[in-house]
C-alpha cells in the first residue's frame, strides 16, 4: 500500500547504551525576532554537533511544561539553527516568554524532510500557507545557496491578511532568485478594496486577494514540476487537487503534515496515520502515499 | 546468563526433552536465587501474572489473563524517564533503571508473539533503553495452551494456540499430563536448563501435533484476515463504524489497556512542590481518548467512530506498519469491553457487505 519514494533517514547508529533517544539536549537561545503577532523566530545554539535537513523537526520544550514538535525554519549552519514558533498551545505559549540568553531543551532532528536531491535539475513549486512557510524556509535558503542546481522556482504564499505574512523582510532577497506570489484572504489595513488585487503601498508589493489555489493557474506547473506544499491540511487538500488538475502527478507532490506527537521516534503512537508514523515516515510525504487515508483531509 | 543471547541468535544445542512436572518445577524454584520469578496465579475467578515465591503458587492450566506479561514486566505501564533539576540552570539526568533478572513462566503463544510485536516498536529504528534492558534481563518460558476461551481467535492470525515462533524467547513447554515437553529455544536457556530427561523424538512430536489439533478444534472464533488492508481502506465510511461507536462504544479504553500489542504512550512532567525538580514520566495512552490525536486548531479523531475505527483497523490490518497484523488474537479486548464490542464481528460485517 505504501511505497517510499525516498527513504526516511534515521539515526540508526545511535547507541542506546550511550544515549536515550528521548533525552533532550540543552539549547541556548542566541536571538529572538518577532515576525508577526504571536509568531517569533528563535535562533539556537547547542554544545554538541548538530545537523539537520530541510523539513525535519525537533521536539522543543521545557521541563514541567512539555515538548512540542517544531520544524526547522533554518537548518544548522555554523552551529546555529532556527525555529519559528506561533504561540498557540501550552508549550509554544510558554516559549513565547523566552528571551535571548535563556536555555531550553530540545531533541532531534527527527523525520524525513523535503526531497531536495530529487528537486535538483527540476522546476520547483513551493506553496505555503500561514506558518507553513516556516518549514519551507530552509528549502528556499537551500535553493538560494546553489541556485543553479534548480530550474524555475516559484513560491506561492498565502496568509489570512497582509499582517500575517512571515519573513517579509526576506522577500526582497528571495524575489531576486525565485518568483514570489502572495495571496491574502482579506486586506485588513488598506480597506476597502473591490479589486481582486490590492497593493501594499508602503512596500510596493502586490497581493492577490483570495485563495492560494487561484494562483496555481498563473504558475502553470508541468508534469515534471516538483511541488512542495505546507500549510493547514484543508488548504493542502485543495492545493493538491488543484495541482493534479494542472497535470502534476501525485508522486511529484510533497506535503508536510502535522499530527500530535510525544516521542518523535515512532514509539508513542500518537502521530499514527493509518499505519504510517508521521514522525518517522514523514512529516513530509508524497501525495500518493497519504491521499485518501482516513482521519485526514488529504 | 550469556550476555549477548537475548534472542538466542547464537548457535546453541537445541534440545527437546520430556521432564516430569515435579522435576521441572523443582528446577524452576532453584532459579529463585538468581531471578525474580513471575507466573500465572489464580486469584478469585481470575488468573493473573505476578511474583511467585514458589512454583506451588502457579496455576499453569489457565485460559487467559486480563493483563499480558509483556506489558506488565517488560514494557512497563508507567515509568520515570528523566529528572530535571534547577540548581544554577536546568540540567537533565536519566533516571537509573531498575531491571532485575527475571523469569516469566507460562507465557501463552499469543502473549509471546505480542512481546515479539513490541520488539518491532521498541527495538526498531530507535531503541528504547529501558525496554531493551528488561527484554535482555527477562527469561521467557512459554507455554502451549491447554485451554481455549470463547474469545480466542489466535489461530486465525497464526499466533496460537501453539507457539510457532523460532526465536525471541527461551523455553517452550507443552503439557504432557505428568510431564512437560521442554523445548530449548535460546542459548542462555541451554546454559540454564541443565536437567537430564528423556529426549523427545518423533513420537512425542506426533503427540504434540495431536494436542495442537485438539486445541485448534476447540477454537470457535474465526476471522479471515486475508485482504483486509484493501477492504478496510475501501470501507472507511462503512456504517458499522458509526453504528457500533454510537450504539455501544464508551471510549473507556479498556480494549487498549488490556491489549498485549498496544504500545502507545504519553509523556507527562511532574513538578515537585518546591519547584526544584521535574520528573518526566511516560505511561500508557489510548487512541480511544478524545485528546489522543488533538492538535492546535483541530482533532484528527474527534469522532468516537473514528477512534474505534483506528483501534480495529490497527489491530486487524495496517500491516504496512510492521508487515504483520497488530493483533495476536488473544481476544482480551472482546472479553473486557463493557459492551461486548467484538472486532472480529465488525470485520465480518464489513466482509459480508
Amino acid at each position: 500500500m505504501v511505497s517510499h519514494g525516498h527513504r526516511p533517514h534515521r539515526d540508526d547508529e545511535r547507541n542506546s547504551a550511550i544515549m536515550n533517544p528521548l533525552k533532550p539536549l540543552k539549547a541556548r537561545i542566541t536571538d529572538v525576532r518577532s515576525e508577526v503577532a504571536e509568531v517569533r523566530t528563535y535562533a539556537f545554539s547547542v554544545d554538541s554537533v548538530f545537523s539537520a535537513r530541510p523539513g525535519q523537526f525537533n521536539m522543543v520544550g521545557y521541563p514541567g511544561v512539555g515538548e512540542a514538535p517544531v520544524s526547522f525554519s533554518s537548518v544548522p549552519h555554523k552551529g546555529s539553527f532556527e525555529h519559528t514558533i506561533k504561540a498557540v498551545g501550552r508549550v509554544t505559549g510558554f516559549l513565547s516568554g523566552f528571551k535571548k540568553g535563556d536555555e531550553l531543551f530540545l531533541r532531534g532532528p527527527y523525520g524525513r524532510g523535503w526531497p531536495m536531491k530529487n528537486a535538483e535539475g527540476k522546476d520547483v513549486l513551493l506553496i505555503a500557507g500561514g506558518v507553513g512557510l516556516a518549514p519551507m524556509r530552509p528549502v528556499v535558503q537551500r535553493i538560494l545557496e546553489e541556485r543553479e542546481l534548480f530550474g524555475d522556482v516559484n513560491l506561492i504564499y498565502g496568509a489570512r491578511n497582509e499582517q500575517n505574512l512571515l519573513f517579509m523582510h526576506e522577500f526582497g532577497a528571495w524575489g531576486k532568485s525565485i518568483s514570489l506570489r502572495l495571496a491574502v484572504d482579506e486586506i485588513s489595513q488598506y480597506s476597502p478594496v473591490s479589486t481582486p488585487e490590492a497593493k501594499d503601498v508602503k512596500r510596493g508589493r502586490k497581493y492577490h486577494v483570495g485563495l492560494v489555489t487561484d494562483l496555481l493557474e498563473k504558475v502553470k506547473p508541468g508534469p515534471e514540476t516538483l511541488a512542495f506544499v505546507c500549510g493547514p491540511e484543508i488548504m493542502m487538500r485543495f492545493v493538491c487537487r488543484g495541482l493534479v488538475m494542472q497535470g502534476v502527478p501525485n508522486s511529484k507532490i510533497y506535503v508536510s503534515i502535522e499530527r500530535r506527537m510525544k516521542c518523535g521516534i515512532a514509539h508513542c503512537g500518537h502521530c499514527q496515520h493509518f499505519g504510517l508514523f508521521v514522525c518517522k515516515d514523514g512529516p513530509v510525504f508524497s501525495y500518493d502515499e497519504i491521499r485518501g487515508l482516513p482521519d485526514g483531509l488529504l | 546468563m550469556s550476555g549477548n543471547g537475548m534472542t538466542g541468535e547464537n548457535a546453541f544445542r537445541s534440545s527437546k526433552k520430556l521432564i516430569p512436572k515435579e522435576a521441572f518445577f523443582h528446577w524452576l524454584d532453584s532459579l529463585r536465587k538468581r531471578f525474580r520469578l513471575l507466573g500465572p496465579v489464580k486469584e478469585g475467578s481470575q488468573t493473573v501474572f505476578r511474583d511467585i515465591g514458589s512454583s506451588k503458587e502457579l496455576s499453569m492450566d489457565y485460559g487467559s489473563t486480563m493483563l499480558s506479561p509483556g506489558k506488565l514486566f517488560i514494557y512497563k505501564p508507567k515509568e520515570e524517564l528523566f529528572r530535571f533539576s534547577f540548581n544554577k540552570g536546568a540540567s537533565v539526568d536519566e533516571t537509573p533503571l531498575t531491571a532485575e533478572n527475571q523469569v516469566i513462566v507460562g507465557v501463552h503463544a499469543c502473549d509471546t508473539n505480542a512481546i515479539l510485536y513490541l520488539d518491532r516498536t521498541f527495538l526498531g529504528g530507535y531503541r528504547d533503553p529501558s525496554y531493551e534492558t528488561r527484554r535482555k534481563n527477562t527469561i521467557i518460558i512459554s507455554l502451549n495452551c491447554t485451554q481455549v476461551t470463547p474469545n480466542c481467535f489466535c489461530s486465525s492470525v497464526g499466533s496460537g494456540p501453539f507457539l510457532r515462533a523460532y526465536k525471541g524467547y527461551d523455553i517452550l513447554l507443552t503439557d504432557f499430563d505428568e510431564s512437560y515437553l521442554v523445548e530449548i529455544k535460546s542459548r542462555r536457556a541451554a546454559d540454564l536448563f541443565n536437567m537430564e530427561g528423556k529426549a523427545a523424538g518423533s513420537k512425542e512430536m506426533e503427540i504434540k501435533s495431536e494436542k495442537e489439533k485438539s486445541m485448534l478444534d476447540q477454537i470457535t472464533k474465526k476471522v479471515d484476515v486475508e485482504g483486509l488492508d484493501r477492504l478496510f481502506l475501501e470501507n472507511m465510511d462503512h456504517p458499522v463504524w458509526r453504528h457500533t461507536a454510537e450504539a455501544r462504544c464508551l471510549s473507556c479504553s479498556n480494549c487498549v489497556m488490556v491489549c498485549p500489542t498496544c504500545f502507545c504512550y504519553h509523556i507527562t512532567d511532574e513538578t515537585t512542590m518546591d519547584l526544584k525538580m521535574v520528573k518526566r514520566i511516560r505511561h500508557l495512552d489510548a487512541c480511544q481518548d478524545i485528546r489522543f490525536a488533538e492538535v492546535y486548531g483541530g482533532n484528527f479523531r474527534s469522532q468516537r467512530a473514528a477512534r474505534l475505527r483506528q483501534f480495529v483497523t490497527h489491530k486487524m490490518n495496517q500491516t504496512g506498519q510492521y508487515g504483520v497484523p497488530g493483533t495476536v488474537g488473544c481476544g482480551r479486548c472482546i472479553t473486557w469491553c463493557p459492551t461486548g464490542i467484538d472486532l472480529t464481528e465488525m470485520t465480518k460485517e464489513i466482509q459480508r457487505s
